[in-house]
């Protein structure tokens, strides 16, 4: 079952005003931890401490402040922030149209479902033309007191909303400066040969949380009394740069 | 550049040494919490209830429930050694046509930047997955999760997102529409709409509003009252990290180092 409707909205562009929910679409499913303190095994709790006094500092003590420089503050009340919070105003705005593909993976953030909510006209139709044009729709809109930028897409027979990243906070690949070392054709040409080897369809179905498991059986281990043997993870030689090509052909022979 | 992890990528008999950074940072105005009588900073640490006192990371571990109080204590090399290969090693096990994956698998993006010595087969990495057009499909470890990523070449450059696991992603039949009337003359309309409005994609027009206005009341705020002053802290206190998380990473790497 997809997940709880949390939103409901309107799609809108041109002369389409369609009704949507929106549902939450993934679910993570982990083992979770308390942190105990080591001498007594008690459960811990987070507290605010006063840096200077060393001391906690109850909520009513305690305010919100932006740093200007080092050490000085610009104090906000919270209603003054709740002010400059948008209202929900329902309105899903598609502001532009691009080709899926155009859409680098480091934008994306949460997907939502859409679900059609009465009257039902024009969905199916949307998500025809959606998938037939291969694009997707650039929107932006207030939910929650949050401006949002998202994608409108398909997905199956649905629409999807995925919520994206502003510009400036994904960090730019070119000031991480790598340097540019040559490579010889050859130690290229077996590259891409091991690679195109080494393809297989994309079938996650294959792909299982396996630590999840292996974390969980710890546990009744340890429940049950069991000697747990510490290993120690060892790490890999590096390939040396004049070792390369070598490394590159014998993976090759040991795929044929 | 902050490294949130170091090991090695590999794939088949090619081991490249590389340290995993931030690709993303959110652009939400952080605050910091004071003490209103005099405006020093607050930290969030972890503190005992029945003892009253604060905890230091070195005194902390980590309990899984089973029962009201009652606690499986699991030591950070315990957890490394579930999977220990794992823990340190992105091993390429698979490459994919990255257009056969749903977007929908996507999770979170970091980059991988090479350390010393792997330079060069980092470079070819980054080079025969652009000209095959490939990603490479790999499990890793990082901290007490495992996670599922593919990793691209992207700008001469690799780029590593987590994936979801297929049992994560929830099934939508309930929500699909029933089948109901073909809506053909619809369709046609709404494809004259989007051609009239087709564009490039430039997340760069788009400002995030909400912290533009933030900062305009900021602005206002600075110009009507100047800004107050947090005491003067010792060296020694001022130190420290604001939470926990870093303090808890910083342990951890404390213990790696002294293997």
């Amino acid at each position: 079952m997809a997940g709880k409707a949390i939103w409901k909205g309107y799609i809108n562009f041109g002369d389409v005003n369609l009704p949507v929910k929106l549902h939450t679409a993934i679910k993570e499913d982990r083992i979770q931890f308390h942190l105990l303190h080591k001498r007594d095994h008690l459960k811990l709790r987070q507290q605010m401490i006063c840096a200077f006094e060393k001391k906690p500092v109850p909520t009513e003590a305690q305010v919100k402040g932006f740093e200007v420089e080092e050490g000085k503050y610009i104090i906000v009340d919270p209603d003054e922030i709740e002010q400059t919070a948008p209202e929900d105003s329902r309105m899903i705005e598609v502001r532009e149209f691009v080709k899926t593909e155009q859409i680098d993976p480091l934008f994306l953030e949460r997907v939502y479902y859409l679900e059609p909510d009465v009257p039902l006209k024009g969905y199916d139709a949307l998500v025809g033309a959606l998938k037939e044009m291969e694009v997707a729709g650039i929107c932006t809109w207030a939910m929650r007191k949050r401006y949002y930028l998202g994608a409108l897409q398909t997905g199956g027979k649905i629409l999807r909303l995925t919520t994206l990243r502003y510009a400036d906070e994904v960090i730019s690949l070119k000031s991480l400066e790598l340097p540019d070392i040559p490579l010889s054709e050859k130690e290229l040409k077996i590259g891409s040969d091991l690679i195109n080897r080494l393809t297989a369809p994309f079938q996650p179905q294959k792909f299982e949380n396996e630590h999840q498991k292996k974390l969980q059986s710890l546990i009744e281990k340890k429940a049950r009394g069991e000697k747990i043997a510490v290993l120690r993870p060892r790490r890999l030689k590096p390939t040396a740069p004049d070792k390369l090509l070598q490394a590159l052909e014998a993976s090759l022979k040991k795929v044929a | 550049m902050q490294g949130i992890w170091s090991g090695t990528i590999s794939f088949s008999l090619v081991a490249i040494p590389v340290d995993l950074v931030k690709a993303v940072d959110s652009g939400r105005v952080s605050f910091r919490m004071l003490h209103s009588k005099d405006y020093s900073p607050l930290q969030r640490r972890m503190f005992c209830p029945e003892e009253e006192t604060m905890v230091p990371p070195d005194e902390i571990i980590r309990g899984y429930e089973i029962g009201p109080d009652k606690y499986i204590l699991i030591s950070d090399e315990e957890l490394e050694s579930v999977s220990p290969e794992r823990s340190r090693t992105i091993e390429i096990v698979e490459f994919i046509d990255m257009d056969e994956v749903d977007p929908i698998y996507y999770d979170h993006p970091y980059y991988l930047i090479p350390s010393k010595g792997g330079e060069k087969a980092y470079r070819l990495l980054v080079e025969v997955m652009r000209r095959t057009h490939k990603a490479g499909l790999a499990k890793f470890v990082l901290g007490e999760r495992e996670y599922l990523v593919a990793v691209y070449s992207s700008e001469g450059a690799l780029a590593l997102i987590t994936l979801h696991y297929r049992e994560e992603i929830l099934p939508d039949e309930d929500i699909s529409p029933k089948k109901g009337k073909i809506e053909d003359e619809e369709k046609s309309r709404i494809k004259q709409n989007i051609r009239k409005m087709m564009a490039d994609f430039d997340p760069g027009k788009y400002a995030d509003k909400r912290r533009k206005e933030i900062m305009d009341l900021l602005k206002k705020k600075a110009k009507e009252k100047a800004p107050v002053e947090a005491p003067e802290m010792e060296g020694e206190e001022g130190e420290g990290p604001a939470d926990l998380v870093a303090a808890l990473k910083e342990s951890m790497r404390k213990v790696k180092k002294n293997r």
